[in-house]
């Protein structure tokens, strides 16, 4: 089984995922609202890949979290946990209720993704680690025989780590073809542009050469989303990297390429304008 | 002043035998695995690998990812070896030991090579003389370096039965052996290795030889020197150490680290909560070392037997 939804034609499964990402979005920017902290923009960018993963892909069962033969996820950009705290949710991992205790002091919902809440594989929010620990346990399941896949959204700033590419031609050597990394591909970081404060280039290229299976997709086309990651899970011999040209603080205007959202919260008006965009695809038809 | 060491008379470094140990440990336990970057030669883990290739996996020159990868690995409950040296382990890939490991508490065991300044001919980078300080620091972290052959191969057994992490010092230059094939070790034990009323001269690893030669020379000077071998680091053997101070109301530390932040700042703390004696301790003093004989090095920095003799002399004198 590739996909939860393949009994459904293409154009079903894609407009039921797009009403789910609508639904995230909305949930992220009330959990930042009400907890008054955490960081939008990197969850908005991330919201379509996420929800194609966990409403589509991801083989998993939230009444047994540490299922042995569930698929993994690793959000190593963990500072964008808003997105992967909503979806959780929403697929049942915790109440609903549990989003607006995001950041709060004894919340299961910590600042940064953490190994104790419900459904998360691995404490994450340092940067660069993600891809390692996701190649740990692609190597696990090839120890185990076990079939299950293993899915690591990486930032594009985060990518300035050494540590990444430690991993990236690690993971080659061992053809771990159960990996596949997203490469949320934004263009911004905190302090400014990716080209700015420090240019990746060709990140397809980058992996290419360290011998990964390279795709490309838009990442807030939903059509192209699941059709590129069908493709990413039918490789062999060699893990994936999919780069998704995303948009920073994806369906709120005033947050779209703004750098300045990497880690703010809407105040009332914004909040209340954020919402009303995200509700009415204000963003979506540009 | 103490006998002459025949560093000729001396067996295997520990590495070597918490190695070998873990070859034979591999055919009574078929589930844990072992990752390391790219000296095998020198851990004496290429053995391993050559014993068992589908269970060996060499993450090249890269530490940090190699710790991440086996925290990836051990996720859900599998035990996982890795391998290095301890100055590469505990500053190249801590973060990766302290936020991926040790946070969600799991079961890798640290293999961490060249501790103290045993590897004396390779000169201060690769020494490693704060990495006690460094691992002891860190929640959940369990902590153990074996003196002699026999301990080597029993800590293996210990590391890899006791859930959690475990990090296990082991040196680059042969020791001497000290205990019987048929002694016990547990995590959170020690060893009263002589017994003594004077002066209780806690140590562990290479400087518990340097102690019972030390306590050897006390002992002509009319000294009775209790030594207690502190095998596990973290957690220590309060009891024992409340039971021997007991006795000889002083204390002395002596370790192959930095004086600041190793056992002897631990145990002084306690001795302070509990029950002040004189003490000192023996250690590196806030200096690197250098290349060179290990001996020599050790003479040279303060952490040989001459050095305990004389610092217990001191100690016993603040007893008044």
């Amino acid at each position: 089984m590739t996909s939860l939804l393949s009994d459904k034609p293409l154009h079903e499964r894609v407009a039921y995922l797009q009403e789910k990402a609508k639904e995230v979005r909305l949930r992220i920017i009330e959990m930042i609202h009400k907890a008054n902290s955490g960081h939008p923009g990197g969850s908005l960018s991330a919201a379509d890949m996420v929800t194609a993963l966990y409403f589509d892909f991801l083989r998993l069962d939230p009444e047994k979290p540490r299922w042995a033969d569930r698929d993994r996820f690793i959000l190593s950009k963990g500072h964008a946990c808003p997105v992967l705290y909503a979806t959780l949710a929403m697929r049942g991992y915790f109440p609903l209720e549990t989003l607006d205790t995001l950041r709060q002091f004894e919340s299961i919902l910590q600042g940064h993704p953490i190994h104790k809440t419900p459904g998360v594989d691995m404490t994450t929010g340092s940067l660069g680690h993600g891809l390692s620990i996701g190649l740990g346990m692609a190597l696990e399941g090839k120890l185990r025989k076990a079939d299950f896949r293993v899915f690591v959204l990486l930032g594009d700033g985060e990518i300035n780590e050494g540590h990444v590419w430690e991993a990236a031609m690690a993971a080659s050597k061992f053809g771990t073809d159960n990996l596949v990394a997203m490469v949320d591909r934004n263009r911004l970081q905190m302090d400014g542009f990716c080209d700015e404060i420090m240019p990746m280039g060709d990140i397809g290229a980058k992996f290419r050469a360290f011998g990964w299976e390279t795709l490309a997709m838009d990442g807030h086309d939903m059509r192209d989303v699941v059709l590129t990651i069908e493709k990413a899970l039918l490789v062999k011999g060699k893990p994936t990297v999919i780069v998704a040209e995303t948009t920073k603080g994806r369906g709120v205007s005033y947050m779209q390429d703004v750098c300045g959202w990497h880690g703010r919260c809407p105040n009332e008006d914004e909040f209340t304008c954020a919402m009303d965009e995200i509700r009415s695809n204000a963003c979506l038809e540009k | 002043m103490p006998r002459e060491m025949n560093p000729s008379k001396a067996e295997k470094p520990t590495r070597q035998a918490f190695s070998e140990r873990m070859v034979e440990y591999g055919s009574i336990d078929a589930e844990f695995m072992v990752m390391e970057a790219d000296i095998g030669g020198s851990t004496f883990t290429n053995k391993w690998g050559a014993a068992f290739p589908e269970r060996y996996f060499n993450m090249g020159i890269a530490e940090g990812n190699m710790v991440s990868a086996a925290a990836g690995m051990a996720a859900d409950g599998r035990t996982v070896v890795a391998s290095s040296y301890g100055v590469f382990l505990t500053m190249r890939a801590v973060e990766s030991v302290r936020t991926m490991v040790c946070y969600p508490n799991l079961n890798v065991k640290f293999l961490s090579s060249h501790g103290g300044v045993t590897a004396a001919i390779d000169g201060v980078t690769h020494q490693a003389t704060e990495d006690i300080g460094m691992v002891t620091t860190l929640p959940n972290m369990q902590v153990q370096q074996p003196c002699d052959t026999v301990s080597a191969r029993k800590l293996l057994d210990l590391a890899l039965t006791t859930p959690g992490p475990v990090f296990t010092r082991l040196m680059r230059d042969p020791l001497f052996e000290v205990y019987s094939e048929d002694t016990e070790f547990r995590m959170g034990g020690s060893h009263v290795l002589r017994q003594g009323s004077d002066i209780t001269i806690a140590t562990y690893g290479d400087i518990v030889f340097q102690a019972l030669e030390a306590a050897a020379e006390l002992d002509k000077q009319g000294v009775s020197a209790e030594v207690i071998d502190m095998y596990c680091v973290k957690p220590f053997d309060t009891e024992a150490l409340v039971k021997s101070l007991s006795k000889t109301g002083a204390l002395l530390v002596a370790e192959n680290h930095q004086r600041r932040n190793g056992l002897g700042y631990e145990l002084a703390a306690f001795c302070l909560r509990e029950m002040p004696v004189p003490f000192d301790n023996l250690g590196l003093r806030d200096t690197f070392a250098e290349s060179g004989n290990y001996y020599k090095v050790l003479e040279k920095y303060g952490i040989s037997a001459n050095w305990i003799v004389t610092t217990a002399q001191e100690v016993l004198a603040k007893k008044g």
